[in-house]
């Protein structure tokens, strides 16, 4: 966020004060239950993570089969893995993978809110929901890339998914070179959440 | 025309991405989010969705519809300049604030006596209500979503159509990203099934289900001579309504 506004100092304080006087009118009311936000919170915290991810594109790194069913029928091939219940549940209802491949680099952006596939990459990072990003993303995704570090070939070509409609999709990743022999477990540890928007590689082995 | 619709693109904001990995860069900023996700699965739109969620067995006072498109207007409404000053979860905040009050879940002056008192007492206790039946529809929700897919697709395009997309009147909410109105593309996808919206965006055209696609734009045809070195395409999930045929296939360097 840029200076250019005057904020008050007390600025968070404020936010910190009236989200708490909103939960406690909604409890008083009878809209929620006292531990209501704290069970959603709960639910992010322990089942949608990133590790959900992480295990769908190590798989896909080592079993070409779900690859290419993950590539054509993602919810089809998340279903066959061990995940938490709710991989079809709120923003995953129609998840939508994009895998990277030599010469094509998928970067996943919402331009017109902040769309993400929440059961298998948890809830957005800032710098996703950043107009910012959104913004420049769409028309100069190259040179944005090139700016957080993703040094891409010329000739690799890339290719923005704008999630405007019911399609949450992620991005698989290039597997790593010197991963071979790793197992899955070991490959799902390189992969980033920034990676599967496509503002990363996944990580190379240490 | 509104900036939020046409975020996709503009220039002069060449600052460097601010990089911030966190979800939350306040702990309050979680309790809005919790109440968010709350208000969905507790809305009473929920009872067209297609699990089968029993909202009369749940003891909740919310009887209102509250879905994405609800946030998604709070956001679209707002003065844009005022749209960049505050961070992401302010305008949640000041968006579901707004909502609840008009809807008379919350009054106002309630609301600025117990701001005080937190304001006052951070760490002064909520109020104490069992609400399992509560939390366990909320869970339900989360764990099984919302779709929108209804019916059979009724396609009128196949892939590799050429399609141009339209330039509705946006009012208060579309899912039509400005930087690609008026712009021919080529049909890179025919889903499954046809698609509804969370509520009618009137002359936008959003709301009974139809066809959707993904659509591959060529960074020309957007962008012109204004797109980066070595562009790539840009594809986006467009509904039916949004579309129809583009009859001659676009030039190079067309606009």
């Amino acid at each position: 966020m840029t200076a250019q506004f005057g904020y008050p100092e007390d600025r968070e304080e404020r936010s910190a004060a009236q989200v708490r006087a909103l939960e406690a009118l909604l409890i008083e009311k009878g809209v929620i239950g006292s531990g209501t936000v704290d069970k959603v919170l709960g639910y992010f915290e322990s089942e949608m993570t990133p590790l959900n991810g992480q295990k769908i594109v190590a798989r896909a790194w080592t079993d070409p089969d779900f690859a290419r069913l993950l590539a054509t029928d993602t919810p089809a091939a998340v279903a066959e893995l061990d995940l938490p219940l709710g991989m079809a549940g709120a923003e995953g209802e129609h998840l939508a993978a994009v895998l990277n491949e030599p010469g094509v680099h998928n970067l996943v952006i919402c331009t017109l809110c902040s769309c993400f596939p929440w059961p298998v990459l948890g809830l957005p990072p800032y710098w996703y929901k950043d107009p910012v990003f959104r913004a420049r993303a769409a028309r100069e995704p190259r040179t944005v890339l090139g700016e957080l570090g993703v040094a891409l070939d010329p000739d690799t070509e890339v290719r923005v998914w704008d999630a405007s409609g019911h399609s949450r999709w992620f991005v698989v990743p290039a597997r790593p070179a010197g991963t071979d022999g790793m197992s899955e477990a070991e490959l799902a540890a390189l992969v980033t959440t920034e990676s599967m928007i496509g503002v990363a590689l996944a990580d190379t082995p240490a | 025309m509104k900036l939020q619709h046409h975020l996709g693109g503009l220039e002069g904001l060449t600052e460097p991405i601010d990089f911030e990995k966190r979800v939350f860069v306040q702990d309050w900023e979680r309790r809005i989010f919790g109440i968010h996700a709350a208000m969905m699965g507790l809305s009473d739109s929920l009872r067209g969705a297609v699990p089968d969620y029993d909202l009369d067995a749940v003891p909740t006072a919310f009887a209102s519809t509250w879905t994405w498109a609800d946030l998604r207007k709070g956001a679209e409404a707002m003065n844009p300049f005022a749209y960049f000053q505050y961070r992401y979860y302010e305008k949640w905040l000041g968006g579901i604030t707004a909502y609840l009050v008009e809807q008379g879940y919350v009054d106002e002056s309630a609301l600025a006596a117990a701001t005080e008192e937190y304001r006052a007492d951070p760490d002064a206790a909520l109020p104490t209500r069992d609400g399992a039946a509560i939390d366990e529809q909320v869970i339900r929700y989360l764990r099984e979503g919302d779709s929108p897919r209804r019916g059979p697709a009724t396609p009128a395009f196949a892939v590799g159509d050429r399609v141009l997309v339209g330039d509705p009147p946006a009012g208060e909410h579309t899912r039509l990203p400005g930087y690609l109105r008026g712009r021919p593309g080529t049909v890179a996808r025919v889903f499954e099934g046809n698609y509804a919206y969370f509520c009618s965006t009137g002359a936008d055209g959003l709301g009974e289900p139809v066809p959707v696609y993904v659509v591959r734009f060529e960074p020309a045809d957007i962008w012109g001579s204004r797109a980066e070195p070595n562009p790539g395409p840009v594809f986006a999930d467009i509904y039916q309504t949004y579309l129809s045929p583009s009859p001659a296939p676009a030039q190079e360097g067309d606009r």
